[in-house]
């Protein structure tokens, strides 16, 4: 038997205090597609990353071909014959599909003064085509093509290289429509039957049943199963229960008691944004938080941010405390009084390199001045204070700038900032990607309390989050709402309605 | 963040790309041909044989200044530094010669420096990755700074020409040497952008360093080359210009700020919609020399001149931007 | 993350920076005693106005991530402007806000087209300076203005004195005050700072980024209409070459400051500006001659951005940080 294309063994990283990864064995063989599953957080990324040489492995040994390597950057991967397509790919807007394909490989040698020929670089272009037909036109530029033509730019340009054994895609259809996804897995068989290897990363149950060969799912930095896909299906196994495993119940404070339940704060009635979602439709009410799961692409994104009128919407309306409303920018929402916790709080939350102070009060810097204009200084530190105190923000200094904080705590000033703006719903965007546990339990316990006062709705692309935290909750894929009359029960529900767009009967 | 060319916004990738019709591609070219015609209307001297010479005589010095700015603006970067080391070459050769030395050590120290100030300034960006127009307007400067003190303030007279005054100075018909000279070296630079590598890179790096790194090309080398290159290129013209000029003069560089920028910038506008190219240089230059000898036929004022001249760089702007309208996200957040 | 090991940050800086003026000072004054003479220091205070406040409306540009190349330009087409209406006969109260409303509109255009448009700043203020220096000849065809300067009271300016420091300089530091309580004591500055420092952030916070951009422009054409006012006040002639010199000072100036104290602030472009007249002033009173003035605020701008630049700082803290013990360098990466 000949050797696998690419076997790791026992590989462990750790980041700090953190075990991103415990004694990861994997083999990979010559010519299959192999997905790989698991929650956010769960170990896969950094383990392709080890793979394609971005972090270095603490422990352990991977091998190709049968020989072992070491790589200490992406170029020496890529010597090795292992390349990575990265979930939003550089490309060179202006280039067309060819010309970004074969961007330092134009000429017959390398360097800065060679000639590029035309007819030899059209040549293996074709001869590339051959090898993996593609039915996109390639003489486009990037600039006009679509997302899976994009997608498909940067595989073949990883594919130029002819020694390339090893695929990994991360997370490619996490953008792409139905008909674009059948495009791309055409593009996968192609390199299947041409004995290359690839490592599929993905949140989407069905597409593993309809690419892949073999399956392995990650679990708080552990591998707990690799198996071939047919077996799922024999041994009628939930990938969800492997996907999930525990759940993390005690991070989350106890739901919302019935009678705590008050008016409704918030009627969304058959929002649309084109291309993003369509008919969106709940109601938000006092006292209870909603729960939105959706993975990257599903429109979760889409809709927190047209509420918040960061981008238009083509119809519906809102209806906040009983009057219409319709902003058209971050400006009138907040005045209308709601708030966004974003999804990316380094860009969109913060000024990094401002306080504490300064970024609590920027969201409402009308009630941190007073007279022309002037700021309390004095009345906001002592605010900020407080906020500080209840969020337990740690260091608990309010003049440093906010860039040395710990992701966790970032997140918190981005909350009491949002404290500050005194909103009447408040919209917590994948609020803890990047947070500790305790800072996870501390912002999850805040979130109870805020609902207590105003409407609270969690959009999160990690099922238990959205499940743990809502007393309601229902799931985005690809822009439609997945909800039942009687809601989502169970956390397996809610999984399959995200991933698989369907609603089971456990 | 700050922007020197007009380039569309990467985020929003999916919209469509601007049809780059024959009007936004050549209008350039076109007024060339109107501004002449309508001069040669007014004052048929602009068509004279003598001033024809000048017309190409100046250009081609021009034109040689601002060939390596052109590709380093077609980067993404900017370079204003270029003037002066247009005049710290000339006083450089002015001294030495002043000083006794030969043309030919003179003036090749005269391109050296420029070299070295190029140098300097590739370090600064390309190394370091300092903000491009800061560490240029230092480094133009210093260099201002130094091709004064050269002189001591002032000019310096050059006794004899030498050969590079007659080649400046030799015609052939109405066509003086130089300008086909510059001619040949600007269409071997078409050549190096269309045709090699080179060119290629340097459009790719405008759009996106990251890409062109991961490519395995070094945008650190390909940016040091282009600053060195723009610096000799800027210090021969200096050369040259001490040979036309019969002196060295430590402020030369202030007239051609404006119009060398001018004309790269407008050249962009021309053929590749906001990306400067040596193409559109020619034609921007040609522009504003046909402009700055029929308005003088016409005895308008160099003020005049100089408004115009700015007009038509926000007209070439206008034109980048509604070129790339569409591609614009509607959010203000996205700039 | 500790702080330690950078340069010193904050109120460190500042000291560092009062060290490194009483060192030059202190060299100065070896070299040459009449350094720190009266005459001196108020020669000092003088050319520092009109540097300090073109360089303040920069400042305002710079803090919002943009860069303006035309307020000399604007300068020298204000100052004409002023001269032609004192010409004229008019008043002063005319002419000098005319000057200033014509600055005004030239930022507003600049900040218009660049924020609201998004045309690409350097290219735009290098065209609208362009067009600026030359509407600069239109008023005398380019001859120099003197008629009713004597009488228009204008010169006043340049010789009025307030406890003993020119009018000027009392007019600098009471707009750098001003100004210093509006970026870091009302909303506006916060919304200014916010604007710079993350664009996105700060819409997503409710601020209205392209209306502040488009302010930051009008600043600096305004403040630069101050800065030739006083360069027309000294020397008694509106000249269409008045306000060329602005623009390399400034730049110095905010950029130095902001080499110097860290980040780009009001202060900091105080700073940046006094060091450079205070070196200007001393190589000169040394008797070196004008034409190197140029090129040594361009070293000195230049050893600041690249001294100073960050990642250079953050290699030095390195090499620092070998020195410390590894759970506290391993505290300062994450």
């Amino acid at each position: 038997m000949t050797a696998p294309a690419l076997r790791a063994r026992a590989i462990s990283k750790r980041f700090g205090p953190v075990n991103a990864l415990s004694e990861v064995d994997f083999v990979l063989d010559t010519g299959e597609v192999h997905a790989l599953l698991g929650v956010n957080g769960a170990g896969k990324s950094t383990f392709i990353k080890i793979l394609s040489g971005v972090y270095r492995k603490d422990e352990g040994s991977i091998e190709v071909g049968g020989e072992a390597i070491d790589c200490r950057d992406p170029k020496e991967a890529i010597r090795h014959g292992i390349a990575t397509v990265q979930q939003h790919p550089e490309l060179v807007a202006d280039f067309t599909g060819y010309e970004n394909i074969f961007l330092g490989r134009e000429a017959a040698r390398s360097g800065l003064f060679s000639r590029i020929e035309r007819t030899d670089l059209s040549r293996r272009a074709n001869a590339l085509l051959k090898r993996f037909p593609v039915d996109i036109d390639l003489s486009k530029t990037v600039a006009e093509m679509s997302a899976v033509e994009r997608e498909i730019v940067a595989i073949l340009q990883a594919l130029a290289g002819d020694h390339i054994r090893v695929l990994i895609l991360d997370e490619p259809t996490s953008t792409l429509t139905e008909v674009e996804k059948t495009v791309l897995f055409r593009l996968l068989d192609t390199l299947r039957q041409g004995g290359i290897s690839v490592l599929y990363i993905t949140h989407r149950l069905e597409e593993v049943m309809e690419i892949a060969d073999r399956l392995s799912v990650f679990r708080g930095g552990r591998m707990v199963a690799s198996m071939p896909v047919a077996d799922v299906k024999a041994k009628n196994l939930s990938l969800a229960e492997l996907m999930l495993g525990e759940a993390l119940d005690h991070v989350f404070p106890p739901r919302a008691e019935p009678d705590a339940i008050g008016e409704t704060v918030l009627a969304v009635r058959g929002l649309t944004a084109a291309g993003a979602f369509s008919n969106i439709g709940f109601e938000l009410r006092r006292g209870e938080i909603l729960g939105i799961f959706g993975l990257v692409g599903s429109g979760a994104d889409e809709l927190a941010k047209a509420l918040f009128g960061a981008i238009p919407v083509e119809g519906g309306s809102v209806v906040l405390k009983g009057h219409t409303i319709a902003p058209r920018s971050p400006r009138e929402a907040l005045k209308a009084g709601i708030f966004l916790v974003p999804g990316d709080r380094r860009v969109e939350g913060l000024a990094l390199t401002e306080t504490s102070i300064f970024n609590i009060t920027l969201a409402n810097l009308k009630r941190a001045s007073g007279a022309a204009g002037i700021l309390k200084r004095a009345g906001n530190r002592t605010a900020s204070g407080e906020f500080a105190t209840r969020l337990s923000l740690s260091p608990p200094n309010l003049s440093m700038p906010v860039s040395g904080f710990s992701g966790g705590n970032q997140q918190k000033i981005v909350v009491a900032k949002g404290l500050f703006a005194e909103a009447d719903v408040y919209i917590f965007v994948e609020p803890t990607i990047g947070v500790d546990i305790g800072a996870r339990a501390k912002l999850y316990g805040l979130m109870r309390e805020l609902s207590g006062t105003a409407g609270v709705i969690v959009l999160s692309s990690d099922c238990d989050e959205a499940h743990g935290i809502a007393d309601r909750t229902f799931a985005l894929y690809k822009g439609r709402q997945i909800a039942p009359p009687d809601g989502l029960q169970t956390r397996n529900q809610l999984l399959m309605a995200g991933i698989m767009g369907e609603l089971h009967r456990d | 963040m700050t922007d020197v060319i007009v380039h569309p916004s990467v985020a929003r990738l999916d919209t469509q790309k601007p049809k780059n019709g024959l009007v936004s591609r050549y209008w350039l070219l076109a007024t060339l041909v109107f501004m002449v015609a309508v001069f040669a209307f007014l004052r048929p001297q602009l068509v004279d044989s003598s001033n024809i010479a000048t017309i190409l005589r100046s250009s081609a010095l021009t034109a040689i200044m601002i060939l390596g700015l052109t590709w380093v603006i077609a980067a993404g970067k900017i370079d204003v530094s270029f003037m002066h080391v247009a005049a710290l070459g000339n006083m450089t050769t002015a001294y030495l010669l002043a000083g006794g030395h030969g043309w030919l050590v003179a003036g090749f120290a005269g391109v050296s420096v420029g070299a070295i100030a190029g140098l300097f300034n590739g370090l600064l960006v390309a190394v370091m990755r300092l903000q491009p127009l800061i560490v240029t307007i230092a480094t133009g400067g210093i260099c201002a700074s130094i091709a004064a003190a050269l002189g001591k303030g002032t000019s310096i007279r050059i006794a004899d020409p030498g050969p590079l005054g007659d080649f400046i100075f030799t015609n052939i018909g109405p066509v003086p040497v130089i300008a086909i000279a510059v001619a040949v070296l600007y269409a071997l630079s078409w050549y190096a952008q269309e045709k090699l590598t080179f060119g290629h890179y340097i459009f790719a790096t405008a759009q996106s360093e990251a890409a062109v790194d991961q490519a395995g090309v070094s945008v650190r080398n390909l940016l040091m080359l282009l600053f060195v290159f723009s610096g000799v290129m800027s210090a021969l013209t200096g050369v040259l210009l001490a040979a036309s000029l019969s002196s060295g003069q430590p402020m030369i560089g202030s007239s051609y700020f404006i119009d060398g920028l001018t004309a790269v910038l407008l050249g962009g506008m021309m053929l590749r919609i906001g990306k400067p190219n040596v193409l559109g240089t020619t034609t921007a230059i040609l522009i504003l020399a046909v402009l700055v000898s029929g308005s003088a036929l016409l005895g308008w004022a160099d003020y005049q001149r100089q408004i115009i001249k700015g007009i038509l760089l926000l007209i070439g702007v206008t034109v980048a931007m509604r070129a790339v309208n569409g591609r614009q996200s509607q959010h203000p957040e996205a700039s | 993350m500790t702080r330690t090991f950078t340069l010193p940050a904050g109120s460190g800086r500042f000291l560092a920076f009062l060290l490194l003026v009483v060192l030059v000072a202190t060299a100065f004054t070896l070299a040459e005693p009449r350094f720190l003479s009266t005459q001196n220091m108020s020669a000092v205070t003088r050319h520092m106005a009109a540097n300090g406040l073109a360089a303040l409306g920069l400042t305002f540009v710079v803090i919002v991530r943009k860069f303006d190349l035309s307020f000399a330009g604007t300068a020298c087409f204000a100052a004409m402007t002023i001269g032609y209406l004192i010409a004229l006969g008019q008043p002063l109260w005319i002419a000098i806000p005319a000057g200033i409303v014509v600055g005004a509109a030239i930022g507003a255009f600049n900040g218009v087209v660049i924020s609201y448009f998004r045309f690409p700043d350097i290219v735009t203020t290098i065209a609208t300076g362009s067009i600026a220096a030359g509407l600069a000849f239109v008023y005398s065809n380019g001859r120099t203005i003197f008629q009713n300067f004597m009488s228009s009271g204008i010169l006043d300016l340049n010789d009025a004195r307030v406890f003993g420091y020119s009018l000027s300089f009392v007019f600098l530091l009471g707009l750098y005050a001003v100004a210093w309580f509006f970026m870091h004591r009302t909303r506006y500055g916060a919304s200014f700072y916010a604007t710079g420092e993350n664009p996105v952030a700060a819409y997503y916070s409710g601020v209205p980024t392209r209306l502040y951009t488009m302010l930051a422009f009008v600043a600096c054409g305004v403040t630069c209409v101050f800065a030739v006012l006083l360069i027309l006040a000294e020397s008694g002639t509106a000249d269409t070459n008045e306000g060329a010199n602005l623009l390399m000072p400034a730049y110095a100036g905010v950029f130095l400051g902001t080499a110097l104290l860290g980040r780009t602030s009001v202060l900091a472009t105080l700073a940046g500006t006094f060091l450079i007249t205070m070196l200007l002033d001393g190589f000169s009173l040394l008797g070196i001659p004008f034409y190197y003035s140029d090129g040594v605020v361009s070293a000195i701008l230049l050893a600041g951005v690249v001294f100073f630049d960050a990642r250079l700082r953050e290699f030095l803290s390195d090499i620092g940080s070998f020195l410390q013990p590894a759970s506290v360098k391993k505290e300062k990466r994450s």
